[in-house]
């Protein structure tokens, strides 16, 4: 989370954290190994896999979410500056990006507009309640912007970051599927898409099809998290 | 491992990591209606600008931290565990929204983009 909280240290739960936090890292790699090996399957996700296994281990032993948060927050604190990141390269590939700016431009509004209205939409067409809407709404956006954006609007910033997650995996499983369909052969169109639709999860499967691909993914995932940011709590103003 | 290179590296996550601190707190104090993480990503591409190059150890440590990105995300996977009673109320509209909606941003971004590209490209007189 980008919000840091100071609170007491519990030394006896300290260890228990450590132990999730390990757990985690081993489900991770175990699942990241086999997706590598099965030569890239998007079906693969270590996402969703690792966290179906950790939820299973949490079940077995009778650990509620709070106990596996001990060690959990420190892991997604590191989500933040590891988004920071981003802005490496972005920087890098400022030129190359440069040349198709307005296509670039254009897209971006569209997709980001599409993401953020048809969840909306589709959410309220069919009677969620209005904290799942708020929390639907940032969905296409990397997870720390999405639960900022989430809590500022009235949604639950948890509930945000697993929708974050489960788009994320749709647009890696799905992706390639669908740009194919299409007949969209370049790698630029199709990376642009992901990061604008499926965020760091999408952008992790196009650097496995192509460099190219994921660095407009990257580059996509970036611009969509500011221009969301700025203009959605606007749009929540106009439509409320 | 040197230890010039541990340090370097450890100063690149810094970094990174103050950009994300600094722009949480501008967020929170100010009132800013953007969220922390945008503000750090600004702040990191203003250096980024000012300096006019990557140094080495921070282009290594933002590739293995984008790399593993995914590691990251799982936590608030799990996050799922606490919401369990209003995911399984909504459940039909949650499922609906993300997929259809994740569907067609797929479409409309790879399409506008194509399309567009298509345009500045004839208007160019390239093929």
């Amino acid at each position: 989370m980008s919000d840091i909280a100071w609170q007491p240290v519990y030394w006896d739960r300290v260890g228990e954290g450590l132990v999730w936090i390990g757990l985690t890292l081993l489900a991770y790699m175990l699942f990241r190994n086999l997706q590598q090996r099965l030569n890239g399957n998007p079906l693969i996700n270590p996402v969703l896999l690792a966290s179906a296994v950790i939820i299973g281990l949490m079940m077995l032993s009778g650990r509620d979410y709070d106990h596996y948060n001990d060690g959990g927050q420190w892991l997604l604190w590191i989500l933040g500056p590891a988004t920071v990141s981003l802005a490496i390269p972005l920087y890098l590939n400022f030129r190359q990006v440069r040349s198709v700016a307005r296509p670039m431009f254009v897209a971006l509004l569209a997709g980001s507009l599409t993401a953020v209205l048809s969840a909306v939409l589709i959410g309220m067409a069919l009677g969620a309640s209005p904290e799942t809407i708020s929390s639907l709404a940032p969905k296409s956006v990397t997870t720390p912007i999405a639960m900022g954006i989430a809590d500022q609007i009235g949604g639950i910033p948890a509930l945000a970051a697993v929708f974050v997650i489960f788009t994320g995996a749709i647009g890696a499983v799905f992706g390639s599927w669908i740009f194919n369909a299409l007949g969209i052969k370049d790698p630029r169109a199709r990376g642009f898409a992901m990061g604008i639709a499926a965020h760091g999860i999408g952008t992790a499967r196009a650097f496995q099809v192509s460099w190219e691909a994921g660095t407009f993914s990257g580059v996509a995932m970036t611009l969509n998290g500011i221009i969301t940011a700025l203009l959605l709590p606007v749009i929540w103003l106009l439509f409320s | 491992m040197q230890r010039q290179q541990i340090i370097g590296w450890l100063a690149a996550f810094a970094t990174l990591a103050g950009c994300q601190i600094i722009g949480a707190l501008l967020s929170r104090t100010l009132h800013l209606p953007v969220p922390g993480t945008v503000i750090g990503i600004l702040l990191m591409l203003a250096v980024l600008i000012y300096w006019g190059r990557v140094p080495g150890p921070l282009r290594v440590v933002a590739e293995y931290l984008l790399r593993h990105l995914n590691l990251f995300y799982i936590p608030a996977a799990i996050g799922i565990m606490a919401h369990v009673a209003l995911v399984r109320q909504d459940l039909i509209p949650i499922i609906a929204a993300l997929f259809g909606s994740t569907f067609l941003s797929l479409v409309v971004g790879a399409l506008v983009f194509q399309w567009m590209q298509k345009k500045d490209a004839s208007r160019e007189g390239e093929p």
